[in-house]
């Protein structure tokens, strides 16, 4: 088990920024996800981690030693790939071993390890097949294979479960979080894929054009989000934010006008927001329900039946749709008009340049 | 109906030249094994059938000729031109393709450039640089000037495109240094794109004929390219023993071929899968 710090790392291609500055501390035993769309980094970072890209500047430790300049296999690290990247002319058993064999460890102990890992991921009966002969998941498995018998102190993944079909996605996500519980190792993964963020991670970093977003647990991210980017990313279907300004409400509190939704207003809980500033306001599908204090006035445009719940997709005039989740959908049809009703509390407000308003 | 008549005729015509183009390609070759089973007049003559001569000049063929020497020149210049021009050849192409820097364009468009230049231009210059080496007459002038090929690096260059960059990294965190990765990892992958380079280059280097004939001189380090070209050009040239020299020198060709034609049409497709 291992700690990895990342101090101000930057990676630049020429004039051309792409890691602008990432501090982050992981700690040893911890499970942390990179997400973000693609192209804001996190796979270059993953690699930097790795050895596979130069640090432009900036110190990368682990267990307190600079990394920055040490061959990607003196690090103590082991990597699974997208594609795998398992060697095709050798076996799973060759595969697997292959590194130690380079490392000189003694073939007696490569046997060992390389039973032991077959062991953990049920490879034996795989063990002399070559990777063409192998299913996605199998690849997969040997590829992480190949990484556990290492012994490494930081496990890297990069996007590993993005070939695989839906089913044997959850499967192996499933494994995965099995392996990290098992061997209690550091992990540092990479998805674009958010349902794979938020049920693996102890910790997740949201990153944007090569800067961190936001660092945070699934939840604390998905109920407490910085700002609209880190909101609309996190949550599926992503958050519904509704255009408006910061007018005064009763008393002392203020409220959030929606001149796109017949003017409906919305008290919400921000300190020091001037009355006429243009705010976002957040709502996720699911807070909308039938007793809630405040309510939009929307007409259902389309809906997705998924059986347990219902997608309800719905408009005011020709405004923006907005998502509505609720588990009483069966009778809804199009044009139906409804009173999307939802607690304010749950709405969160943002500024103009996307930053949370508290 | 008009339509079904139509597209027999299409067929047909298209049949008919398909069969036209294959008898062209392997008429010659027909020809040639039966050239050797034929009297030189009758060849003359332009007998297509085969013929009783074969023995006699199978008999001539090795009394004008010391095939084991001869054959020997050939395979020793093949195989080293051929191991060489690949080992170079691949390097080049994998660096062309791995390593970046701001000069690698313009570096390889100079080298596909010299694809231009024709080795009839060539030849004066590389019979003074052998001359001045004192390699006239040596095996190793006729392989020198082989081993570095633009076309077998634009080959290498253009497959290594299909070699997948994450075995590279992989190998990279497994501890390979470049030249491990190269040697482990890219040359048994990249088998097939050996495979096909390899019968390319071994059938150039065995058909070659003009070099060899500027370079090689005497009689012991001749080739049989050279050795069939002397017996054509002779006063009275037979025609049998000729064409049992071509039959003799096709077999290693052939053999080099047929042993290897199913990488080599992977080669050909690209070699990753």
């Amino acid at each position: 088990m291992s700690e990895l710090q990342l101090s101000d790392i930057r990676k630049s291609y020429g004039s051309l920024e792409v890691i602008k500055g990432v501090d982050l501390d992981i700690k040893s035993g911890e499970f942390v996800v990179f997400v973000g769309p693609s192209g804001c980094g996190k796979s270059t970072l993953l690699r930097m981690i790795a050895g596979l890209e130069e640090i432009t500047s900036g110190d990368l430790t682990i267990d307190g030693e600079r990394m920055n300049d040490v061959d990607p296999s003196k690090r103590g690290i082991a990597m699974v790939f997208q594609s795998y990247a398992l060697y095709p002319h050798m076996t799973v058993r060759e595969n697997m071993g292959f590194a130690l064999r380079f490392a000189g460890v003694a073939k007696a102990e490569i046997e060992r390890r390389v039973g032991e890992a077959a062991k953990i991921l049920e490879l034996d009966p795989l063990l002399d097949r070559k990777p063409k002969q192998l299913s996605g998941g199998q690849r997969q498995r040997v590829a992480i294979g190949r990484a556990i018998v290492r012994h490494p102190k930081i496990f890297l993944f990069d996007e590993p479960l993005s070939n695989l079909d839906a089913e044997l996605r959850v499967h192996m996500r499933i494994e995965i979080a099995r392996l990290h519980k098992t061997l209690a190792t550091t992990i540092v993964y990479v998805t674009h894929d958010q349902v794979e963020a938020m049920t693996l991670a102890d910790k997740i970093v949201v990153m944007r054009g090569g800067v961190v977003e936001q660092v945070g647990s699934p939840l604390e991210l998905y109920d407490d989000p910085a700002n609209l980017f880190v909101a609309g990313f996190i949550g599926s279907p992503k958050m519904n934010f509704l255009k408006g300004a910061i007018e005064p409400g009763d008393g002392e509190q203020l409220c959030v006008r929606l001149p796109d939704y017949a003017d409906a207003k919305i008290p919400v809980q921000v300190a020091a927001a001037v009355p006429g500033t243009p705010v976002t306001v957040g709502i996720r599908p699911e807070h909308f329900n039938e007793t809630g204090p405040a309510a939009l006035d929307l007409t259902i445009d389309m809906l997705e039946h998924l059986g347990g719940e219902t997608f309800a997709y719905a408009r005011h005039g020709k405004g923006d749709l907005v998502v509505i989740e609720t588990k009483k959908g069966r009778g809804l049809k199009s044009g139906d008009r409804i009173a999307a009703r939802f607690d304010p509390a749950c709405a969160l407000v943002f500024d103009v340049n996307g930053r949370r308003l508290r | 109906m008009t339509n079904g008549i139509g597209r027999a005729a299409g067929a047909l015509l298209t049949y008919s030249f398909l069969g036209l183009m294959a008898f062209l390609s392997v008429f010659p070759f027909f020809w040639m094994v039966l050239g050797a089973t034929n009297s030189s007049i009758d060849i003359i003559k332009g007998r297509v059938l085969p013929g009783a001569a074969l023995a006699t000049n199978v008999g001539t063929f090795f009394a004008q000729v010391n095939a084991p020497l001869v054959f020997w020149n050939s395979a020793k210049i093949a195989i080293l031109s051929t191991v060489l021009t690949l080992t170079v050849s691949s390097l080049a192409g994998y660096g062309f393709e791995i390593f970046r820097s701001r000069h690698r364009e313009r570096l390889y468009r100079a080298m596909l450039l010299t694809l231009m230049i024709p080795f009839a231009a060539l030849m004066i210059p590389l019979f003074i640089m052998m001359g001045q080496a004192g390699l006239i007459n040596t095996h190793i002038a006729v392989v020198l000037p082989t081993i570095g090929s633009a076309f077998v690096v634009f080959y290498f260059r253009q497959c290594t495109k299909a070699f997948p960059s994450e075995l590279r990294d992989a190998a990279k965190v497994d501890g390979l240094k470049e030249w491990q990765i190269f040697l482990f990892i890219y040359v048994p992958v990249m088998r097939s794109t050996y495979a096909a380079a390899f019968i390319i280059v071994f059938m150039t280097a065995w058909n070659n004929y003009l070099w060899p004939l500027i370079v090689l001189q005497s009689n012991e380090t001749k080739t049989i390219t050279l050795v069939i070209s002397s017996l054509a050009s002779a006063y009275y040239p037979d025609y049998g023993v000729v064409m049992v020299g071509t039959v003799l020198a096709t077999l290693p060709t052939l053999a080099v071929f047929f042993f290897m034609q199913r990488q080599f049409v992977q080669g050909m497709l690209g070699s990753v899968k």
